[in-house]
């Protein structure tokens, strides 16, 4: 079993736009549910966008599945997102693009209170375990789905620190969901959880949550979707 | 927040006493998870929670012989939970003993019974909830085809059985209760339940053991079981319908009859299908649906992907498009027409949206009639001469236009998917014109030309498209695509032309026009095929190749048939007379490749393209002789394109392509239009394509942190072989006729800039922009190449103020000048201004009453001219929102407070200056009344969510 513990997992990461523009307080019903009735299928042919998660039992790197273009053959660019931990050293630092900065987020590890529940189910070949916590800076519900026998606290986005490898993540319902598609195990490089040279503005955990309350704020006083510019 | 306070304040009393106490004794929790065989579940995984709330405070992993141990933990109550593979989780209360040491020994498993493991979790992937011994399944998880009852859904879940007459057994045993969202179902028969609920409806399905119904009655456990099911309904299992009706009135004041709008919509839909109905009649210039009106209407079928059949590169229109023809789709327009008009719309849209299978279908009908009088004022100049034009014009049109369309769209598989789009518009218009027009002449002669125009028409016009699109199974990204299109229009016109002209002053002879008494026929077919072809291939990492092939053929027929009319006499006029038919075939082969990478898209491609066009004509179809046309035409074009993303939400592109544009039917066919005795259009069989080399580069950037926005933008094109309208003015007559014909060295070069920035952040935002455009067109002018040069600067500013929630106030000022040059005429040389200033002001008063105001003050000015023109308009409404569900508004408007609503405008070409001024409804007041099922919100703030 012991070799159950270093490897890749390629997830799938999607968002329910339209679900996340029908909790916008500023917008009348009328308004969400025209969009809603125009955009449906638009919104049912996104395919979401891949993600890929290198992990050891000491340490993970999660960022984009590849910079190559998408099928069609045009490339989007996306902005800069590595979310890099250490169990060990209970150290993570992140380098995340958003509200027109790059900003290193330098802190200790920092997990949330997961609270876990008895629901067990089936993502890409591994039973899971369901276990639940809250953002509170986003005021998101988060239900992270993590596997019995992968025995490594890593997980996609920011979210870790369970007592197996997250292999799906659920925001609000449905509103985002990144889901593991590929689990392979095998030994990984230094190279492989080794972050880029980037240059960004140093902050830890408090600052980050400051942005992102400020621009959340800012954006409903604005009657603007503050997750058109940070990330759901 | 006294509350909160208070809170606050327990809390830190709470933490005191805890650090008061003495440190909790620590202990070591220890055990061994084994299976009912007492055999070690190595590895499983070891929680321990807050039995509160489930938390998680700590967490191992058990050795290979099982065994765990959580050591120096805090004294306190916690719950165990060992998880493994395939068995149900373990739990267990764990309460202090005040041991050092708790040894809890093997603790025993129970295996998940397999039929469920396997099918269900494994198989259906369906999250498996344990609650003790309640087991939940996933409805969504097991497939029913759409209509199926819960009785069918129950039928596919592992463990349950249904028999013949819907009784249910579970795990072995009845099922004696069934219940919905935990409430018992139409009393006590579960039949009753699975029978009547839609299994699209139920999201979860628990079956579990529950106290019988005595036992809950009386509250004394009698220990005896029941099986039952609950089925949880969908939250969100979306099912609405909403309705809209707005009706508005006023009197007749100070010339202008009693106005009235109405307007109403209806919608009903679910997860699958939407129908709408929509419904407006008014006699206030409104003429179309608001967007917002469209986007309900048409739903999921407001905006498609997929739609186009003409593949290649974009931008490069082989797209053939009569000016004049209403086009196939459901006219949008937020905008006032000008005169007087009255309007009428209706129509219905269904829309059936499932992944694997799209339809929609739509009516609409809609029909206009325009009062329009217009006077026109012209200053001519010829060679040798000039001359003034005073048109007084009085017509009335009636234009009924019903539109269908069709779509579908099929995924057959992952590979294949089929789309076919029809749009089809059946119109019918007729139109009555009375016109004056005066000739002056510098030596006083008067040419006084009084016509009346009566003419009716009927259209029909459809496009039908089918576009195949499959991905290859060798390679992901290579594609292929076919298309065939099949487009006809028909024109069927009757004219009735009756001109005189009388005349005073020094008139010769030869100034003298014919009067004409008319009947004109002209019947019009043009239909289209087309074919088009697409392959891609993705031959390397980064690289795709496109490959393309477009095929048409066109066919026009045109039967002109004019016959004078007088004296008793009715005989074919074989000058104006006209038969025509053609044929414009055009292939297209092209190829490009793109590089994508991190962003950046870089393309460059080229097409080669021949046309061929084929056509005779004659005086009329029996003619013993033809005037054939035998052209072809063969050019290659280039297409070259980038797009680069940049860090930090900067935008770079730029491009060169060649835009080709075939002549228009109307603009080939060498018909003569004398609709108008003094302006006589003509077509030219010699037309080439018109080619435009186009050259663009823009650059935008945005900054979400601090709301700043830039964009700068460049555009160019140089015209080879530009379709042009030069003019020919007969000195005598004073006949002008209108000609098309292909011109070379036709350019414009044109800059958009703006920047943007919140002047206080989401309360006041300044956005500022600026332009320029330069251009030059040459044209023949009584047969000399005229060039005119054209060149435009403007500058806005825009502030949008949102200090409050109840206060929002937007700003604009535009100011535009522009100077024409002719290189034969540079005396004639001027410049106009056009500003435009407005304001918009929304408050929102106590007891949900807003008050709506704007005003817009347009400022025209030539100075060589003499012309300065100042129209303040000024629009206010007062409402109030009615009702606890606010479903309900009424109010009261006043458009054009101040009576000065007229369209007026001044256009100069080489050879001559018209005002024109439109007479156009002015001040009106109306009270409306406004009914939304869905709740009415007053509009404060301008829509960019």
């Amino acid at each position: 079993m012991a070799q159950k513990t270093e490897g890749v997992v390629t997830y799938v990461r999607k968002e329910q736009w339209l679900k996340i523009i029908n909790r916008l307080p500023f917008l009348s019903q009328e308004q969400k549910d025209r969009e809603s009735q125009t955009w449906k299928n638009w919104a049912e042919k996104d395919k979401g966008i891949k993600m890929k998660m290198a992990f050891s039992p000491n340490e993970s790197l999660y960022t984009y599945f590849s910079d190559e273009p998408e099928e069609g053959g045009y490339s989007w660019r996306k902005s800069e997102y590595y979310i890099y931990r250490n169990f060990e050293k209970e150290k993570k630092t992140d380098i995340i693009e958003m509200l027109g900065k790059t900003y290193i987020i330098d802190d200790s590890l920092n997990a949330p209170v997961w609270k876990i529940g008895n629901q067990i189910k089936e993502v890409a070949g591994y039973i899971c375990m369901k276990a639940e916590t809250e953002d509170p800076i986003k005021k998101q519900k988060i239900t992270a789905w993590f596997a019995q026998d992968i025995p490594v606290p890593a997980g996609p986005e920011r979210v870790n620190s369970l007592p197996g490898l997250i292999l799906e993540l659920d925001v609000n319902d449905g509103d985002m969901v990144i889901e593991a598609t590929n689990v392979t195990f095998k030994p990984v490089t230094p190279d492989d959880l080794k972050l880029p040279k980037t240059k960004g503005k140093k902050i830890n955990d408090k600052v980050y949550d400051a942005v992102i309350q400020q621009n959340i704020a800012e954006s409903m006083t604005a009657h603007r979707n503050p997750f058109w510019t940070v990330r759901y | 927040m006294k509350n909160l306070f208070l809170l606050a304040v327990l809390c830190l009393l709470t933490a005191a006493l805890y650090a008061q106490s003495p440190p909790p004794a620590r202990f070591t929790l220890q055990g061994r998870a084994v299976d009912t065989a007492a055999a070690p579940l190595a590895e499983s995984t070891v929680m321990l929670l807050n039995p509160k709330d489930s938390s998680l405070v700590n967490f191992t992993r058990a050795n290979t012989t099982g065994a765990f141990a959580f050591k120096n933990i805090k004294t306190g109550t916690y719950t165990l939970k060992i998880s493994f593979v395939g068995f149900i989780p373990y739990n267990q209360l764990i309460k202090p003993t005040g041991e050092a040491v708790m040894d809890l020994g093997a603790l025993k498993m129970k295996p998940i019974t397999k039929e469920l493991f396997e099918v269900v979790v494994k198989t259906a992937k369906a999250p498996l909830t344990i609650k003790g011994d309640t087991i939940e399944y996933n409805a969504s998880s097991f497939k029913v085809p759409p209509g199926s009852t819960v009785e069918d859904l129950l039928r596919k879940l592992p463990g349950v059985q249904v028999d013949q007459d819907g009784n249910i057994k579970a795990q072995g045993q009845d099922v004696k209760r069934v219940t919905v969202d935990g409430k018992n179902f139409f009393g006590n028969d579960p039949k009753q339940a699975t029978k009547n609920l839609q299994a699209e409806a139920i999201t979860k399905v628990q079956v579990f053991n529950d106290k019988t119904e005595q036992a809950k009655l009386t509250g004394i456990d009698d220990g005896k079981k029941e099986k039952t099911v609950n089925l949880e309904l969908k939250e969100e299992f979306k099912k609405g319908g909403f309705g809209k009706v707005t009706a508005a009135a006023g009197p007749a004041s100070n010339n202008v009859s009693a106005r009235a709008e109405a307007k109403g919509s209806y919608n009903k839909f679910n997860a699958k299908h939407q129908f709408s109905l929509v419904g407006l009649g008014n006699n206030t210039n409104q003429q179309g649906l608001s967007r917002d009106d469209y986007q309900d209407f048409r739903g999921s079928n407001a905006y498609n992907a997929n739609q186009n059949a003409d593949f290649g590169f974009s931008g490069n229109y082989f797209y053939f498009s009569d000016s004049g023809d209403e086009g196939l789709g459901i006219p949008v327009s937020g905008r006032q027409g000008v005169g007087f008009s009255n309007n009428a719309a209706a129509g219905a849209n269904y829309n059936y949206d499932t992944k694997q299978k799209k339809v929609s279908g739509s009516y609409y009908y809609n029909q206009t009639r325009i009062d329009l009088n217009a006077r026109r004022n012209r200053d001519n100049t010829l060679p040798q001469d000039q001359y003034k034009t005073d048109e007084t014009s009085n017509q009335i049109n009636f234009n009924g236009n019903h539109r269908a369309s069709l779509r579908y769209e099929k995924e057959i598989d992952s590979l294949n998917t089929l789309v076919f789009i029809n749009n089809s518009r059946y119109g019918v218009g007729n139109a009555q014109l009375f016109r004056k027009q005066l000739l002056t002449r510098s030596n006083g002669a008067i040419t006084d030309n009084e016509s009346v125009n009566n003419s009716e028409q009927k259209q029909f016009a459809m496009s039908n498209s089918l576009i195949y699109r499959h991905k290859m199974r060798s390679k992901k990204g290579r594609s292929f695509a076919a298309s065939a299109t099949y487009e006809v229009n028909t024109n069927d016109a009757t004219l009735n032309l009756d001109s005189r002209n009388t005349y005073t002053g020094p008139i010769s002879a030869g100034n003298r026009l014919p009067d004409i008494h008319q009947d004109q026929r002209n019947d019009i077919i043009r239909s289209e095929y087309k074919a088009s072809l697409q392959y891609v291939e993705p031959f390397a990492k980064r690289y795709t190749w496109e490959t393309f092939f477009n095929f048409s053929l066109r066919n026009d027929e045109v039967d002109h048939d004019v016959f004078n009319r007088g004296d008793s006499r009715y005989i074919r006029n074989d000058t104006l007379s006209l038969y025509y038919k053609n044929n414009y075939v055009y292939n297209r082969l092209g190829s490009s490749v793109r590089y994508s990478y991190k962003g950046l898209n870089i393309s460059a491609g080229l097409a080669g393209q021949r046309f061929t066009l084929n056509g005779e004509f004659a005086p009329d179809q029996t003619a013993a002789t033809f005037q054939n046309i035998n052209r072809v035409f063969t050019t290659v074009i280039p297409n070259v394109g980038l797009n680069y993303s940049m860090k930090n939400n900067r935008y770079l592109g730029a491009g060169y392509n060649v835009n080709v544009q075939i002549p228009t039917s109307r603009d080939l066919q060498p018909v003569i239009n004398n609709s108008n005795p003094l302006f006589i259009n003509q077509g030219n069989p010699d037309l080439l394509p018109q080619l435009g080399h186009n050259l663009n580069a823009y650059f935008n950037y945005f900054n979400p942190g601090n709301f700043i926005n830039a964009y700068i933008s460049l555009y160019g094109t140089k015209f080879v072989n530009q379709i042009v309208y030069s003019q020919n003015t007969d000195p005598q007559t004073l006949v002008t006729v209108i000609k098309p014909e292909n011109f070379s060295g036709g350019q414009n070069l044109g800059s958009y800039i703006g920047f943007g920035f919140p002047l206080k952040k989401t309360k006041a935002t300044l956005d500022l922009n600026g332009g320029f455009n330069l251009g030059n067109n040459p044209s023949r002018i009584n047969g000399v190449i005229n060039d005119t040069k054209v060149r435009g600067y403007n500058l806005g500013a825009r502030l949008s103020l949102t200090p409050v929630e109840w206060l929002t106030f937007y700003g604009n000022a535009n100011v535009n000048v522009t100077n024409n040059e002719f290189s034969i005429n540079p005396n004639r040389n001027q410049s106009f201004t056009n500003n435009n200033f407005s304001g918009e002001l929304t408050l929102k008063l106590p007891h949900e009453f807003y008050i709506n105001s704007n005003l817009n003050y347009r400022v025209n000015r030539n100075e060589q001219l003499n012309f300065d023109l100042r129209i303040p308009i000024w629009n206010a409404s007062v409402y109030h929102i009615l009702g606890k569900a606010k479903r309900a508004e009424i109010r009261l408007t006043a458009i054009d407070m101040l009576n000065r609503n007229v369209s007026v405008s001044l256009n100069r070409g080489v050879n001559y200056t018209q005002s024109e001024t439109i007479e156009t409804l002015a001040r009106y007041f109306t009270i409306g009344f406004t009914y939304n099922m869905r709740g009415v919100q007053a509009k404060m703030r301008r829509d960019g969510y």
